[in-house]
């Protein structure tokens, strides 16, 4: 078992406490992070998913109760160097036009890096690597305004800007939302490609359930501001009546094993993918 | 280092459900009460008088039941710019000014640094009347919907269509201001997020660094505007999909009726001006 990097125990978190506007996002949050897993944070809108990830990067601390440990560092603790802990840990935003601050597509990946004081050569380096790493030539598309983007282009100089300061943790949230088919899976593609090349952990914030199935091998249901599950995605998606009571729905890959399961076909209600049904099947006709 | 959240909660101008007396009376008593009192606040020049005026609100405010901290909310932005105005009407108070407690009496004079009493006096009472006005508004917008204040401005303004003048479009533009407030806070927010979540330093907000937050300001502002103006355009869109077309023939769901609380909260505010405008003829400081 690898090393424990994110370690967040009994977390509550109310927004504008103590005024006629509070409004609570986290009633008892749990979530672990080992090194170099994939792990996705599932639950319905208004669950606290957001939140609870703005407190692993840092942009919110503890309040009263609760732990957040992310890499060694207790973030409530008032020493704790929450730049550094930015640094490293990648936070890609929900919409990508709120995370492009710059004008022109070189200058907004580099607005990271360059407050690290690296040398022109390494900086142009960085960019370069980053703008190759999401599959955007850098030639083409380094002098781009940012505002001519199409969607797909915007996600992906969002997505190099935070991955130009090589985090160690890559948070996304729902960063595949509102892309076509194509540049999902190429999006799946980089993120194993990350993991397996870089070493990074990476968390999936997400509402698609076959995306998480695809890719992740642990997942973490909030729901109402609590942790109520935690474990791999099989056993996850395997209690449908759960799902249903937190909100949730299994992959289209689950709903089709069951629906054949009942129809009197021999085929596991646990399968979680679309090429898992298509091999069980395959067994249950060869039989 | 304070964490980035919680702007997308400013309360300024926000609305604070809730059921008293001032809550339950109709929004044109109370535009026309908060005319009233503003009036009577800056025609007067007297410490008294505006003394006399705080009290009042005060009183309407614990009547309103709206907490203290919304009020706070609502003063708090504004001090940094009251105290540079106060300190200038301090340091530049005309010495022959006449006015009726020390007559110019001066307490410091250090070369061009002259501090009088007068002076002291003058900025007391600005600070006071400047109080009074923005807890009027804070009044105001924490006990009426912007929904029923563009209704009751829109029905203020009526008499004015003959003239030419669009009521209903400039009361919808003043609700649509006070609208704005919160989603431009949540979008500064984000913008505040974005940067530092991409490892820029930002120290705990204290707004007294007036040099050092300009120039953070200044980093913040061009993506607001593209943010804002973003908004303003799928606002109009929005509109205009829901085949919005002016406040012709457009019916309400509630009517406003004026009932005997009205006719009772605007004689109150009637005496209160008569009480202040008599207030300021007795021979008072």
């Amino acid at each position: 078992m690898s090393e424990t990097i994110v370690a967040i125990k009994g977390l509550r978190h109310t927004y504008l406490a103590g005024t006629p506007l509070a409004a609570p996002a986290l009633r008892g949050a749990e979530l672990t992070l080992r090194r170099g897993e994939m792990a996705a944070l599932i639950g319905p809108s208004g669950a606290g998913k957001s939140t609870l990830v703005h407190f692993v990067n840092g942009l919110l601390r503890p309040p009263v109760q609760g732990q957040v440990w992310v890499l060694g560092q207790d973030t409530g603790d008032p020493s704790c160097d929450l730049v550094a802990l930015r640094r490293q840990v990648g936070l890609v935003f929900q919409y990508p036009h709120q995370q492009l601050l710059e004008r022109y597509v070189g200058d907004d990946v580099a607005y990271g890096p360059r407050q690290l004081g690296l040398t022109r050569e390494e900086l142009r380096r960085r960019v370069r690597w980053a703008l190759d790493v999401v599959g955007l030539d850098f030639e083409t598309f380094v002098d781009r305004h940012t505002f001519s983007l199409s969607g797909g282009e915007m996600r992906r100089v969002a997505l190099a800007g935070v991955l130009a300061l090589r985090p160690e943790l890559l948070i996304l949230d729902e960063a595949t939302t509102g892309l076509d088919p194509r540049g999902r899976r190429e999006i799946h593609a980089l993120l194993r490609r990350l993991r397996a090349e870089e070493g990074m952990t990476i968390l999936l914030v997400s509402n698609d359930m076959d995306e998480v199935a695809e890719l992740a091998d642990q997942v973490t249901v909030l729901h109402q501001g609590r942790t109520v599950w935690a474990g791999p995605p099989r056993e996850v998606f395997a209690q449908a009546e759960r799902l249903r009571a937190w909100g949730l729905l299994p992959p289209a890959a689950t709903e089709l094993a069951q629906t054949l399961a009942r129809a009197g076909m021999p085929v596991p209600a646990d399968v979680i993918t679309l090429a898992e049904v298509e091999e069980a099947l395959w067994q249950a006709l060869q039989a | 280092m304070a964490s980035v959240a919680g702007l997308r909660y400013l309360t300024i101008g926000q609305y604070v459900p809730g059921d008293s007396p001032i809550h339950r009376l109709d929004p044109r008593t109370k535009l026309v009460a908060l005319a009233l009192l503003l009036a009577a606040g800056l025609a007067t020049a007297k410490l008294a008088t505006n003394l006399a005026l705080f009290l009042v609100i005060c009183a309407l405010v614990g009547l309103a039941r709206l907490p203290f901290r919304y009020l706070r909310s609502s003063i708090q932005p504004a001090l940094p710019v009251i105290l540079v105005l106060l300190a200038l009407q301090v340091l530049f108070y005309p010495s022959a000014h006449r006015d009726p407690a020390g007559a110019g009496r001066m307490l410091i004079s250090w070369g061009v640094l002259r501090v009088s009493a007068g002076g002291l006096w003058a900025a007391s009472i600005s600070l006071l009347r400047l109080i009074n006005l923005l807890l009027l508004f804070g009044l105001l917008t924490g006990t009426t919907p912007t929904g029923a204040l563009t209704q009751g401005l829109e029905h203020l303004l009526r008499p004015l269509n003959a003239l030419g003048l669009p009521g209903h479009e400039l009361a919808f533009v003043g609700a649509i201001a006070l609208r704005f407030v919160p989603i431009l806070g949540e979008s500064l927010e984000t913008i505040l997020q974005a940067q530092a979540s991409r490892s820029v330093r930002q120290e705990a907000g204290t707004r007294w660094r007036l040099a050092r937050n300009a120039q953070r300001t200044a980093a913040l502002v061009v993506p607001l505007f593209v943010e804002a103006y973003r908004r303003a355009e799928e606002l109009s869109w929005a509109m205009q999909a829901r085949c919005y077309r002016g406040g012709r023939g457009r019916t309400h769901l509630r009517t406003l009726v004026f009932a005997s609380a009205d006719y009772l909260a605007l004689g109150l505010a009637a005496c209160t001006v008569a009480g202040v405008i008599l207030l300021q003829r007795l021979p008072l400081p």
